[in-house]
């Protein structure tokens, strides 16, 4: 029964080695991550008293100088909503090509500082990701442009416009073509004023590119229902969850709005007693597989041999046309039998750009009924218009040379298209090309002119990511450099003579008045709108259309050979944000490494080819890449993350990991993810660095993260958690508990719901000025995250089970830190708060080696204005996005989390002034704010019925390590799985 | 009337009678009882400022008429306090405000019966029977030659305050009389053949020396007494202290935000369209403001009360909650012409006052969750309940 639970392969023999001898356990902290003189020290006595007279005579010189004269400059006129030391939260919308989220924007002093989910949005419903939350740093990015370019030098916008007006109508006295090359467009008047502007241009076509392309789906959706869409799926109404390659929870389509829905159907709070079943089957191991019930590796050219044998086996019973195939490699009858049970309560998706696969897809939800159900035809999903055909046809129209000029807004093909040589052969015969980057990236630096774009929080703009549901993008900070939004250039170029703000105005209001979604005045709708942030407006359809059944049949899979599978890491994704340090230092949350994309193997293959962590293979000679043993990675496949090997993003984003884009495989030429047969080949003697934070948090074998399956929590809803009442009975102690008045906070977290995604991570990273530390010193075990996400795997490695457990500072009443602290820098508070002074602190380390938790985190540099450490903090612009409630604390001080303690005292203060009670809720810390599966609550738990308090009341609740009866104010709440006992 | 009285004396008369109300003001700071020739007249100089006698609406509204419009006791009352009469709750009074753009009518030193001649004066419609206007100017003159004396006084009283803070007299007192009685012991007397004269002497020193550094020490980065000069000659003095124009008038975040605001150049272009000459600096200061419009350039005032970075201080919950004075920590502004750090804004200072303060416990409903020390009030086992008691000596009600 008793299972062993291992955090990596290391780990995992570990285990099973210490059953036979014990082994020294390996040290938390080891020297040899130190260079020599580190471990030495270089300096001898004479340079210690040296440095010792140097620093006082400094001292002394310092403290006579003068204060340093500080002024307080007023505005010239204060707009009466601008109150200094007081944030304003602007709605608006996050877009950047492949996902969409609702957002707040909180503003302080006019500068954007933080990104909140907007809970008006019925789509995120105030859930963000990873990308969403670091995106404020991208405004604040040293690699923006700040001016106009034209032949690579800095223009005016007068000139530019001028020369581009002159070229436009040279090229269309030409006869040649301009295309209009861009991401997918969700915004309907961008759309409008394109549509504009082709008509305006008779000779101009416009193509929408992905890089990841899922025309597929729209292609098979065309076939089946006459639609070439991507319709809207409901995660929450589905009781049987099936997806294939689709990394719903992580990156595929909307994985915020996904997860908000996911994890609603599996809570178990408040005596729920069912939730939803989730089967993943998959090439590499996903933030979806790692969350599912049942999850399955398969190798990429299986997926349609077991898509087809599923429907066999669901017609078979429906008594529809089954079709020959070979037999399945994974046995398919508890996913049939469980789909059938829960006909039109239940969803089949599959992320592979392939008809083929789609179609198959299609059919099995239609024998399933559900179409109308999970899924809705009538609304669909906008995103991911790309089309890679067209794409194809204008690569080759390039290189034939009659395309006259190309505008390339908001794509990088030159990095992101997967025959970027050809792209770029094709740019040189190209005369005019524009580029509308806010970024000097690949596909810009090779235009004639870059029209730089504002950053999205600078912007105007609306979006519609599914019919319906309407979103506006508002600035929330005046330009900061001389950028022009890509739509007024478009206007400017049309000789028009009002701005994209008023021209989307215009927009709304013909579109509104024509469709009645107001009643009064225009304006008051307008405002309301851009207020809100989103806008939903009522779909009459009700009927969905037709099913046209289509001959499902297999292509043909690949030959023998190692599998390549491309996916997306959640935090890079396809290399939009790759000079984010944010994202790049946030660790996978599978493979918890930062900084690097590495080759994923199974451990088979390493023990065949006898490849261990870090050792370099080179794919199909093409590069040099490290290897990472990926334990759940299937036989016969190796996993790569798109979005690296950047070589134009910036300071922090270049040339880290390589590029996977050239790898995509091609099947009837469409573009896809898995698939391209590979030669990997060892680079004897050679090795190569990888940053991962995996084994330094290890909490060594103890009872950590609790868990049940459903049929044994329905029997006793104490089941995995018998150890909690064991220790609350064996907790005794002479002391007095601690009495709290009023208030005492507390936290809880649901393991059922956490999936892992480490929004959380940044959010609080983005909240609490927590610096980037870099590749380096996050390989010597010193990552300053003060809210990490532990990976825990059980059972086998070549199918592990995974488990996701959010850890922060737990607050405990009876803190070990506390005690060992020589200068009381860390306390408690009569709040229950675990407090940290860092001026107090002297930077013994005590607590932190005293923490059982291993929370808190040393200060080992200074990271605000040095050098060594290049990121956000080293950057005048950069340090624009720091909370100024929060302080940036400085070297030889110990950090952890503070519960968000601005949060609480700032809220504390709005009820004192309207003289009221605190309201439930109204508090939130930055991670529970923005969690897309809303795991995390937090509250005051004197208060009987606040959720924080309902949570501890559960059966399911312990205490991390509750044993050493450290009394912590943050609870834990069993992982429940859906599975069979 | 007065006016009559007034015209029978001689210009020598009253520049003596002058000359002993200052003395008078300076003893008893009382109001200038100024002579009454043309009394009203000027005294409506400072009406001018903002309103006209049958000329249209200036920054208030035309006084032609007003008497017959108000009632007297209601005039007295505005004239000479309105702000006090606006947060009596006085309707009409805050009527009036709002219809004018909430900008506040100074405060006047006025008696009634000096009030009484300007409503008299305006319903004359400005004009004085054969009015001697020779008496003006000396009197305006004399009038600023008072405030000066006065600002001189507060001058001297902080210097003083800061001298006897900062000197060590005593101490210094005490070494040279040490010092000489032990030069003189061995230069001429040789008397004392005891070491534990040295000792004490070398003692002394040590102590007086350890005290030096320690209390240079600890103010090493406070900024107490820190008076900077400013861009611009404001004064509080005239501001606040003069004309009672409320702090939050102008600081009007203070009791929203955690910053107090420097008020935006349009906030003193409310009552600076209209005063556009100040009494002692003449035109020259006010003219600063202008040019800052003018220029788009706001005024670079610079910080006194500087705290620390890794300080959370929040005007809000000290004005707004604590319903404290902005006086207590800024000491006594309406008595500055130029801003001074009375306070060492130590965490000392700040954690002594959250000792003995008490919290609007009974009268803010947020403190209603403290059940267990309403209990406590209640049964009689506390009488107070202080800052401190609610964790206002924790480290992270003010560091984080």
């Amino acid at each position: 029964m008793e299972k062993i639970y291992w955090q990596s392969l290391e780990n995992y023999k570990e285990n099973q080695a210490s059953v036979l001898e014990k082994r020294e356990p390996v040290p938390e902290f080891s020297i040899e991550g130190l260079d020599e003189s580190e471990v030495k020290g270089k300096s001898s006595r004479r340079d210690f008293l040296k440095m010792l007279g140097f620093s006082v005579s400094a001292v002394a010189l310092v403290s006579s100088c003068q204060m340093p004269v500080r002024k307080a400059i007023p505005l010239l006129n204060q707009p009466e909503e601008l109150i200094p030391g007081i944030p304003n939260y602007f709605a608006s919308s996050f877009f950047d090509g492949d996902d969409y989220c609702s957002i707040l924007v909180k503003t302080r002093e006019n500068r954007p500082i933080k990104i909140e989910g907007n809970d008006l949005s019925p789509l995120t419903k105030g859930g963000t990701n990873a990308k969403v939350q670091a995106s404020v740093l991208n405004l604040y990015d040293d690699a923006r442009l700040k001016n106009p370019y034209l032949n690579g030098n800095e223009t005016t916008w007068q000139e530019l416009d001028e020369e581009i007006s002159a070229q436009l109508s040279q090229i269309k006295a030409s006869g040649k073509k301009i295309v209009l090359l861009t991401s997918t467009i969700i915004s309907p008047s961008t759309v409008a004023l394109i549509n504009e502007f082709l008509a305006n241009n008779p000779h101009a076509q416009w193509v929408q590119f992905d890089p990841v392309s899922m025309a597929a789906m729209r292609k098979a959706n065309d076939l089946n229902f006459g639609q070439p869409v991507i319709p809207n799926y409901n995660f929450a109404k589905a009781n049987i969850i099936v997806g294939f390659n689709a990394d719903y929870l992580g990156t595929w389509l909307m994985p915020t709005a996904f997860t908000k829905q996911y994890a609603a159907n599996r809570k178990l709070n408040g005596g729920k007693r069912n939730m939803s079943r989730s089967y993943q089957f998959e090439s590499t191991l996903s933030l979806t597989g790692s969350n599912a019930d049942y999850r399955y590796g398969i190798k990429p050219s299986d997926e349609g041999v077991v898509l087809l044998n599923l429907y066999n086996l669901i017609a078979k019973s429906t008594g529809a046309e089954t079709y020959p195939t070979e037999a399945s490699p994974i046995d398919l009858n508890q996913v049939a039998s469980d789909l059938l049970k829960n006909k039109g309560q239940s969803l089949v998706v599959s992320g592979t750009n392939d008809t083929g696969i789609q179609l198959i897809v299609n059919a099995i939800n239609h024998q399933l009924t559900n179409y109308g159900k999970t899924i809705d035809l009538n609304t669909p999903i906008n995103l991911k218009q790309g089309d890679h055909e067209a794409v194809e046809a204008l690569v080759k129209e390039m290189n034939s040379g009659t395309v006259g000029g190309l505008l390339v807004y908001n794509v990088n093909p030159a990095y992101d298209y997967y025959q970027a040589e050809a792209f770029k052969s094709g740019m040189e015969k190209v005369g005019l090309k524009i580029s509308f980057s806010d970024t000097m990236n690949e596909t810009a630096k090779l235009c004639t002119a870059v029209c730089t774009n504002h950053n999205y929080l600078e912007s105007w703009g609306d979006a519609e990511p599914i019919k319906g549901h309407r979103s506006i993008i508002q600035p929330a900070i005046r330009p900061i450099f001389n950028t022009r939004q890509f739509e007024d250039s478009l206007l400017a170029w049309m000789g028009s003579n009002i701005d994209f703000s008023s021209y989307m105005e215009k927009n709304w209001e013909t579109e509104a008045t024509d469709l009645g979604w107001f009643s009064g005045a225009f304006t008051q709708f307008w405002n309301q709108t851009k207020h809100d942030g989103v806008f939903s407006y009522p779909i009459n359809t009700t009927e969905q259309p037709a099913f046209a059944a289509q001959p499902l049949k297999l292509t043909k899979p690949a030959g023998n050979g190692i599998e390549l599978v491309l996916y997306e890491k959640i935090a890079i994704g396809t290399g939009k944000h790759t000079n984010n340090p944010w994202l790049l230092e946030m660790p996978d949350p599978i493979t918890k490494a930062t900084w690097d994309n590495y080759l994923c193997i199974s451990s088979k293959y390493a023990t065949e080819h006898g490849l261990a962590l870090e050792d370099v293979v080179s794919v199909n000679g093409l590069f040099e890449i490290p290897v990472l043993i990926q334990p759940g990675q299937p036989d016969g496949t190796v996993a790569l993350a798109l979005g690296f090997g950047r070589t134009d993003a910036g300071k922090a984003g270049n040339n880290v990991g390589q590029n996977g884009f050239p790898l995509m495989n091609t099947v009837q030429g469409a573009p896809q993810l898995a698939g391209k047969v590979v030669t990997i080949e060892k680079v004897n003697g050679k090795t190569y660095p990888l940053a991962l934070t995996q084994m330094h948090h290890d909490m060594e074998g103890r009872p950590i993260v609790r868990e049940t399956t459903l049929p044994e929590y329905l029997q006793d809803p104490y089941s995995g958690n018998e150890q909690h009442l064991f220790d609350e009975k064996h907790n005794v102690t002479l002391y007095s508990k601690v009495q709290y008045d009023g208030l005492h906070w507390g936290m809880s977290i649901d393991l059922n719901s956490c999936t892992g995604c480490s929004n959380c991570v940044i959010a609080c990273q983005a909240e609490n000025n927590v610096a980037v530390i870099g590749k380096e010193q996050v390989r010597n075990r010193r990552i300053m995250h003060w809210m990490r996400i532990d990976r825990y795997y059980s059972r086998t490695e070549d199918n592990p089970e995974v488990y996701h457990m959010p850890v922060m500072c737990q607050h405990c009443d009876n803190a070990p830190c506390e005690n060992v602290c020589p200068v009381a820098a860390t306390n408690h508070s009569t709040e229950g708060l675990n407090q940290m002074a860092y001026n107090r602190c002297i930077g013994t380390r005590y607590c932190i080696n005293n923490c059982p938790y291993k929370v808190r985190r040393f200060n080992w540099f200074e990271f605000t204005n040095n050098n060594k450490f290049d990121f956000n903090m080293n950057s005048e612009l950069g340090k624009m996005v720091l909370n100024p409630d929060v302080t940036v604390r400085q070297r030889g001080v110990v950090e952890k989390c503070s519960l968000c303690v601005q949060r609480i005292q700032e809220k504390k203060l709005v009820a004192k002034m309207e003289n009221r009670e605190l309201r439930e809720g109204e508090i939130k810390v930055a991670c529970q704010q923005s969690c897309p599966a809303d795991a995390i609550q937090f509250g005051n738990l004197l208060k009987k019925d606040s959720a924080v308090s309902l949570m501890v009341k559960e059966e399911r609740m312990y205490h991390l390590l509750e044993h050493l009866h450290t009394l912590p104010s943050t609870s834990y709440l069993t992982k429940v799985r859906n599975t069979e006992a | 009337m007065i006016i009559n009285g007034a015209l029978k004396r001689n210009i020598l008369k009253n520049q003596v009678l002058t000359r002993i109300s200052i003395l008078i003001l300076l003893l008893f700071s009382s109001p200038f009882i100024n002579s009454q020739t043309l009394e009203d007249e000027k005294n409506f100089q400072q009406c001018k400022a903002c309103h006209t006698i049958g000329g249209g609406k200036l920054v208030g509204p035309d006084l032609i008429g007003i008497s017959e419009r108000r009632e007297e006791v209601w005039l007295i009352k505005f004239i000479q306090n309105s702000q006090e009469l606006i947060q009596s709750g006085d309707e009409l009074a805050i009527q009036v405000f709002n219809e004018n753009m909430k900008i506040p009518m100074p405060a006047h030193n006025l008696t009634d019966d000096q009030v009484r001649g300007i409503l008299a004066y305006i319903a004359s419609g400005g004009k004085v029977a054969g009015a001697e206007t020779a008496v003006a100017p000396e009197s305006t003159e004399a009038s600023s030659t008072e405030m000066e004396a006065a600002e001189e006084t507060v001058k001297l009283l902080a210097e003083m305050k800061r001298d006897s803070r900062r000197n060590m007299r005593s101490t210094f007192i005490i070494m040279v009389v040490l010092l000489l009685i032990s030069l003189f012991d061995l230069v001429v007397t040789k008397l004392v053949k005891a070491r534990w004269i040295h000792i004490i002497i070398i003692l002394t020193s040590l102590t007086i020396v350890g005290e030096l550094i320690f209390v240079e020490a600890t103010s090493l980065g406070r900024q107490q007494y820190y008076q900077p000069d400013q861009p611009v000659a404001f004064s509080h003095k005239v501001h606040a202290g003069q004309n009672k124009i409320d702090c939050q008038y102008c600081h009007f975040t203070a009791d929203k935000s955690m910053y107090a605001g420097i008020p935006p150049v349009e906030t003193c272009m409310n009552c600076h369209s209209q005063v556009k000459k100040g009494k002692k600096t003449g035109i020259e200061e006010i003219a600063k403001i202008y040019a800052a419009i003018e220029q788009k350039k706001p005024i670079e005032w610079v910080k006194v009360h500087n705290l620390p970075d890794h300080v959370y201080f929040n005007h809000a919950q000290h004005v707004n909650v604590g319903k404290l004075e902005c006086q207590q920590c800024h000491g006594e502004v309406e008595k500055m012409d130029e801003i001074i750090q009375v306070n060492d804004l130590s965490m000392g200072w700040c954690i002594d006052c959250h000792r003995t303060q008490s919290v609007q416990f009974a009268n803010n409903k947020f403190y209603e969750q403290y059940t267990q020390l309403h209990q406590k009030l209640k049964n009689g086992e506390r009488s107070a309940v202080t800052v401190l008691d609610i964790g206002g000596d924790e480290c992270q009600k003010c560091h984080y």
